[in-house]
């Protein structure tokens, strides 16, 4: 598997969309390479090869998430898909595993703050983009009785 | 000096209240020069837009993010009121917890467009109920002004849906566009709550909600076209005319609306005629000179700053408009030793509660205008002998300026129920829909003690000194505080909206106590007062007109001209009051 496949296959089973959703929102790239410009070297690489050897699904998932070394960076990451933002990793963490200049909290890029999934999962647009048209708001949200 | 020139009227400050004077004194074929404190920066749609990225990119979401000050000018933003640092000294011993935009365009590029008016008895608290001061002028003689600043702004509203406590209309009208349709949630609460009734201590009242007015294109009625987004070159516009002519939906008002479908003063601006329509940019005026002899205003000093540095310069005009703001206009007039006693006093805000709680069902959080109703029963009644009226916004916006959602929603799920995957996701789309927020503005009276002061020892990069601020929330307001909060949670009750508001685990604000209960407070951007009209130079500062009493070719206009503010957000009423200036000034330059 292409590290461009795994790490959209773990972010689905992270945040709960598909690869395709994922695919579609034009961010995959940039936040590839934010994991591995601010994480310490060779940990977004361990990352997904943890996850690939313990079977890529559901208990792969959880193993990660679990585990004191990956699992934070695995909920940044899902941070990252869901609001556009890194949040700088727990200083617990950065004793232990390190850390790099870029380890701040921040939102990644204009782009990344207007892709978030947290305006779709709303059923919204982020402020400012993705405008849904005159007296949209005065419709019944999708999934209303 | 020989750059000394002259205009037929000096306006300081290119904000709503400098753009109308200017625009109608040029409509006059006579000449004004305005002088901008801030940077010109968003008169083009590539430059307005650079202002919307950077409100994407910025960490902090608030009324100030799209809109970063030039350090030559700089302004208060309320990320610093936590740490009581930043541009305003705050003396206490409550935090003034309000901003404004020093830019060409003024606080109204970030404003959020409610467009109330004052109600008539707002004129007339002091005989009425005893409290605050009389108005000089009543709403009779304001309504004609209101509809004008109506159709110079474009406000959208419906006369049928605003025509309570005692609001009158001119014959035949109706707003310049029929009113912002009402979100999902809006009508949604509405039927929730049908037949509710609240006592806050004159009896029982009937609460509804209801489409306040707002400056944000909608549906034109016959004969008015909106104005949308603006694009001024050298070479002429390239934006296609009908972007931002009808509001989109894009649920970002304040800090900035990314296709100019709301109003901002940047627009009345570009509609003058150059002719006789001068803007100086990056001008600070810094001095207000006087005829010893007259006690007239002989010019203005004013500096020119750029990368490099800056310049001194002067101005004479036939007559001259302090429009620079509230804050400004007082510490302007201190700075140069003038105005006598009531200069700086009297400043108001509607310091404002929020109450959030989670629906019953999803009501489509976070889509449409910020905002589109509000509840205005309280606005008014024999109450107000005893405590504050308030007013209330409902939020379309969900828990975003109360909690930091949806994105603290986000982190709660993550970090603190440690959901992932498709559990994550449902949890959320079940939440974020269904939070609501109320904004509970209450009002505040004149008080002599809250001042703006200007403080020698610490000045801005230019060298000139800081405004100090010192304000407390009185008794009155905060017994209006705790009415407002009950009113507020019997809504949520008959609802059935699962009352969230906790202010110690939302967004920080300051607080006030009252008995046993704490109030987190957060301003509204609405200065009043520090200018007030009255009936004579011993009580105030202006007339009706906004004319200094002491110096008779200066006008400070503005909302520092009102004695008092009632519940409604200040700027249509200081829009109305400067159109008002604008033909008594014209028609006195007329005459000779
Ligand atoms: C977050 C927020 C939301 C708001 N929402 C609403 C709302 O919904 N409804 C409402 O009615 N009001 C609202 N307000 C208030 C509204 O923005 C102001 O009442 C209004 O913009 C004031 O207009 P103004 O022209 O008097 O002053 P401003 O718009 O502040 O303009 C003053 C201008 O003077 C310039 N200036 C200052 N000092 C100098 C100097 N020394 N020399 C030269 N120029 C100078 C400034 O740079 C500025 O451009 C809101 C405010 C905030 C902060
Ligand atoms: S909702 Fe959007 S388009 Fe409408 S006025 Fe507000 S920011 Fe502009």
């Amino acid at each position: 598997m292409q590290s461009n496949d795994s790490f959209l296959a773990l972010s689905a089973a992270l945040t709960g969309f598909s690869t395709l959703d994922l695919l579609g929102t034009g961010m995959a790239q940039e936040y590839q390479r934010t994991l591995d410009a601010t994480l310490p070297p060779g940990i977004y690489r361990e990352l997904l090869e943890t996850w690939a050897s313990a079977g890529g699904g559901e208990a792969a998932t959880d193993q990660i998430m679990g585990d004191p070394k990956l699992g934070p960076v695995a909920r940044n990451l899902i941070q990252l898909w869901y609001c556009g933002t890194w949040s700088a990793m727990p200083d617990d963490w950065r004793s232990a595993y390190g850390t790099t200049p870029l380890d701040m909290s921040r939102v990644v890029s204009p782009e990344a703050f207007q892709a978030g999934l947290q305006w779709a999962v709303a059923g919204a647009h982020a402020p400012a983009s993705g405008q849904q048209g005159f007296a949209a708001w005065a419709l019944p949200p999708e999934g209303s009785s | 000096m020989s750059d000394e020139e002259w205009y037929d009227v000096v306006v300081v400050g290119a904000g709503v209240a400098g753009a109308l004077i200017a625009k109608a004194v040029s409509d006059a074929k006579l000449t004004a020069l305005v002088l901008e404190a801030g940077p010109e920066r968003a008169t083009s749609f590539d430059g307005y837009q650079r202002h919307v990225r950077h409100f994407y990119a910025a960490a902090a979401k608030n009324a100030e993010s799209a809109w970063p000050p030039d350090p030559h000018a700089p302004q208060p933003d309320t990320a610093d009121i936590r740490q009581g640092s930043g541009y305003f000294i705050q003396r206490g011993p409550d935090r003034y917890g309000s901003s404004y935009t020093r830019a060409r365009g003024g606080s109204t590029l970030h404003w959020l467009g409610v467009s109330l008016r004052m109600l008539p008895e707002d004129f007339g608290i002091r005989t009425r109920y005893g409290v605050g001061r009389d108005w000089p002028i009543g709403y009779d003689e304001l309504e004609p002004y209101y509809r004008k600043a109506e159709v110079a702004m474009g406000v959208s509203a419906d006369v049928a849906d605003q025509r309570y406590h005692g609001l009158t209309f001119g014959e035949g009208y109706d707003y310049p566009m029929r009113r912002l349709p009402l979100s999902y949630s809006d009508t949604k609460l509405a039927e929730a709550i049908a037949g509710l009734t609240v006592d806050v201590g004159a009896g029982p009242v009937p609460v509804t909600v209801r489409s306040y007015p707002a400056a944000r294109n909608s549906t034109p009625r016959p004969g008015y076209r909106p104005i949308g987004t603006i694009d001024k070159r050298p070479e002429g516009g390239e934006v296609e005319m009908f972007v931002g002519e009808r509001c989109a939906g894009n649920t970002s008002c304040t800090p900035i609306c990314p296709i100019q479908a709301k109003y901002n003063a940047g627009r009345t601006l570009t509609q003058a005629d150059d002719t006789y329509l001068r803007l100086i940019p990056q001008a600070v005026v810094s001095h207000i000179d006087i005829d010893s002899e007259s006690g007239q205003v002989s010019g203005l000093t004013y500096l020119r700053y750029d990368d490099s540095g800056f310049t001194i310069h002067r101005v004479r005009g036939g007559a001259y408009v302090l429009a620079a703001h509230a804050v400004e206009n007082a510490k302007l007039m201190l700075l140069s030793g003038l105005g006598g006693q009531h200069v700086g006093r009297n400043l108001m805000d509607h310091p404002a509660l929020y109450a959030w709680g989670l629906a019953p069902e999803p009501i489509g959080a976070f889509r449409g205008p910020l905002s589109t109703a509000g509840i205005e029963e309280l606005r008014a009644g024999a109450f107000r002998s005893q405590h504050a009226a308030f007013r209330f916004d409902v939020g379309n916006d969900g828990w975003r300026a109360t909690t930091g959602a949806p994105d603290t929603t986000v982190a709660a799920a993550i970090r603190q129920q440690g959901l992932y995957g498709p559990r994550l996701r449902e949890s959320l789309a079940a939440a974020l829909s269904r939070q609501v927020r109320l904004s509970l503005a209450v009002e505040q009276l004149p008080d002599p003690a809250n001042q703006v002061t200007i403080d020698p020892s610490q000045r801005d990069p230019l060298g000139i000194p800081r405004p100090a601020i010192s304000y407390q929330i009185d008794d009155y307001t905060k017994a209006g505080m705790a009415a407002a909060t009950q009113v507020a949670q019997a809504i949520f009750q008959r609802a059935g909206i699962a009352d969230c508001t906790d202010h110690a685990s939302g967004t920080w604000f300051p607080t006030v106590t009252w008995g046993d209960q704490v109030f987190a407070y957060h301003g509204m951007g609405h200065f009043a007062g520090t200018h007030a009209m009255g009936s004579g130079p011993h009580d105030s500062v202006v007339d009706s007109y906004q004319r200094s009493w002491e110096h008779r070719n200066l006008y400070l206009v503005g909302s520092g001209s009102m004695p008092t503010m009632g519940t409604s957000n200040p700027t249509l009423t200081l829009a109305a009051l400067a159109i008002r200036t604008a033909e008594q000034l014209i028609a006195s330059m007329s005459r000779g």
